[in-house]
């Protein structure tokens, strides 16, 4: 009978996939970028809109101005000594601020101005790979004409595009993204407390893999809910998949409780669908699954 | 296998994955040994797989998109670009700069046309009828090109941006060191001032070419007016003898700076088999590659023009030598990188495409 039910398994989780991929595809125009690796595998980039790169372009204007003050401070000090030579230095130093500040920074340290990095954006080439000093270049040369009024066309193109691009971006390839910390998601802690079901309460229907993972999700998130908002978005798929397993349990439990219903069932599918020996041995939990051979 | 089995088995191998990354955010991956770099090409892959398998079970946005973006750093770091440095610069002025320069000679000509010949214009409406120069020049600036060519100003005390000059002027012949001193302020005066110019002529070719234009036509009316103006007061000989040296760089980068512009602007008006938006990146890249060479004869030309255009020398060894810088910037724009066989570059590989297309283009201008 598992034989059965774990081919039923299978023809069910590749049947969603296509549709699933299709459901992706239809989301892109949100404030996500693709794109294709040589690996074959797609990645996607959170874009920076507007807002986010105003705040790094203030924080960078502030600094800007700070390197211009300081250095107005420092060189008339040399100008002690030689007067004409420390105006030239001022003048030079005036120049590579005007011109040079974002192109040595985002070209020589990964795509990172001071200001973007303490906002956490990047800007990387529009194939995903980093910027080098060429692109950085154009980008930041463009800006003078991105500028004219008050970055007036740089922001109209900016909400013309789709990837909130700006002349000196569309020019040198380059998007702004929103770079992520990684953080492995954790197993949810309530799983640790949940019994699974009883194997003699359930029909033999097989949960899909999605519907797992959606309990799983749902349950890893929970806290971003209320209590009540949780339980009652619970109810929704806990009714159902009763209904679908011929749940003959007791029925508080669906119904009072339904957000440990569906960590239930999740238990129950998630770590019992394989039964073989040798995989159990090396399985996720173990003290948890020697806990369901009993009960099987 | 459901999804604890495979985070179970793949997670030491992400783990693995991210601390390699996190040791290698700092340094270039060139300066990994070669098993280290194998281990890392194998685990990219196994993740990229990981990540793929993962969207097509439908296992979870946090899951997808830790992987995501683990293997978007990977690729970040695993596909950078070598490191720039010192011999990239070298071959950079050696040999692309010109290469690039003469593949769109075309746009370079048209700047030429654009920027000197308004200036041969005003320059002889300005000399033969030196009244109208008020029109272009402001009047303060009449007045302080009469003190600095004119016959009370030995000719080594030319400044252009401070009249109050004049007062050193008895000091500076018996002190060197000061000499040395003012010319290196004004130096940095002209960095400042030529290659902000030059920068934004290109930079504005972006808006359809049109600022390009706007700024070569208007310097070019600007320095004729200004050199025809000087010549008919009398103080012709000084004048051109301060120029000539310092122009061969100098005006020769502000039309190139201008061609680069050009290239811009043509790129979005006639984009060829490409959408307008590929056509301007793949030409942006060359285009800003040329304006990056004017920058820096931009820069000699500063100092040429800070060190050597005021000093107190015979004009007719700086018609020599100015002469001279004519014929050097010729050759190098012409020659230089000829005959180098090295590496093609990243840009030339659209070679093919881009010469039938500037012939395309050269025939549609009219």
């Amino acid at each position: 009978m598992i034989s059965t039910a774990t081919s039923e398994a299978t023809s069910q989780t590749s049947d969603p996939a296509p549709q699933k991929d299709h459901s992706v595809r239809r989301t892109v125009f949100g404030l996500e970028m693709q794109i294709e690796t040589p690996e074959n595998v797609v990645l996607t980039y959170q874009l920076a809109g507007p807002a986010q790169r105003y705040i790094a372009y203030m924080i960078d204007l502030a600094i800007r101005m700070a390197i211009l003050i300081g250095m107005m401070m420092v060189i008339p000090m040399l100008g002690i000594v030689l007067p004409g030579t420390a105006t030239g230095i001022l003048l030079v130093m005036i120049f590579l601020n005007t011109w040079g500040y974002y192109t040595i920074s985002e070209g020589f340290f990964k795509g990172q101005s001071i200001g973007k990095h303490f906002c956490g954006l990047r800007v990387i080439r529009d194939g995903g790979y980093p910027i080098t000093f060429w692109p950085a270049l154009l980008r930041n040369l463009v800006r003078s004409a991105d500028a004219i009024v008050f970055y007036g066309i740089g922001v109209t193109v900016m909400l013309l595009t789709r990837r909130f691009q700006r002349l000196g971006d569309l020019v040198a390839g380059t998007v702004v993204i929103q770079e992520r910390s990684l953080s492995l998601p954790r197993k949810p802690v309530i799983l640790d407390k949940i019994q699974p079901l009883d194997k003699n309460e359930i029909g033999s229907f097989l949960p899909s893999d999605e519907v797992l993972s959606l309990i799983d999700e749902f349950i890893g998130r929970r806290h971003v809910l209320t209590y009540d908002r949780g339980h009652a978005l619970a109810a929704i798929l806990a009714n159902n998949l009763a209904e679908r397993l011929n749940y003959s349990g007791d029925p508080k439990k669906v119904t009072q409780y339904p957000m440990a219903f569906l960590a239930a069932v999740y238990k129950t599918f998630s770590f019992s669908q394989e039964d073989d020996k040798q995989e159990l041995a090396s399985a996720y939990r173990p003290r948890n699954q020697s806990a369901e051979v009993n009960l099987e | 296998m459901n999804k604890h089995k495979f985070i179970q088995q793949r997670r030491p191998h992400w783990k693995q994955f991210e601390e390699f990354l996190s040791n290698a955010s700092g340094k270039s991956l060139a300066k990994l040994p070669a098993e280290e770099l194998t281990k890392f090409s194998q685990l990219l892959r196994e993740v990229s797989h990981d990540l793929a398998t993962i969207r097509s079970r439908g296992w979870g946005h946090e899951l997808t998109s830790y992987l995501n973006d683990l293997v978007a750093r990977g690729h970040n770091l695993f596909y950078s670009a070598p490191p720039t440095n010192v011999a990239g610069l070298y071959r950079y002025l050696a040999v692309d700069f010109p290469r690039l320069f003469r593949a769109n000679l075309g746009y370079f000509l048209t700047a030429c046309l654009l920027f000197f010949l308004p200036l041969g214009i005003s320059w002889c409406v300005v000399q033969n009828n030196p009244s109208l120069a008020n029109r272009v020049i402001p009047a303060e600036l009449i007045t302080k090109f009469d003190q600095m060519y004119g016959d009370q100003s030995s000719l080594n005390t030319d400044e252009e941006n401070t009249g109050g000059e004049q007062d050193a002027e008895t000091s500076e012949d018996s002190n060197f060191g000061s000499f040395g001193d003012e010319r290196a302020s004004m130096a940095g005066f002209y960095i400042n001032h030529n290659v902000g110019i030059a920068l934004k002529c290109f930079a504005l070719g972006i808006l359809l070419g049109i600022g390009t234009v706007y700024t070569l036509l208007f310097n070019g009316i600007f320095l004729g007016a200004v050199s025809g103006y000087i010549v008919s007061q009398g103080n012709g000989d000084r004048f051109l003898s301060f120029v000539i040296s310092h122009g061969s760089f100098e005006l020769t980068a502000i039309a190139i700076s201008g061609g680069a512009g050009l290239i811009l602007g043509n790129a979005l008006i006639h984009p060829g088999q490409r959408t307008r938006i590929q056509s301007l990146q793949v030409r942006g890249l060359e285009a800003v590659q040329i304006a990056g060479g004017a920058a820096v004869m931009l820069v000699v030309a500063a100092f040429i023009e800070a060190f050597w255009s005021p000093s107190d020398i015979p004009s007719l060894v700086k018609y020599i030598v100015g002469s001279g810088l004519w014929l050097i910037v010729f050759l190098y724009l012409g020659f230089a990188g000829l005959q180098s066989d090295t590496r093609p570059l990243a840009a030339k590989s659209r070679i093919p495409n881009k010469s039938t297309e500037t012939e395309l283009n050269g025939k549609r201008r009219p």
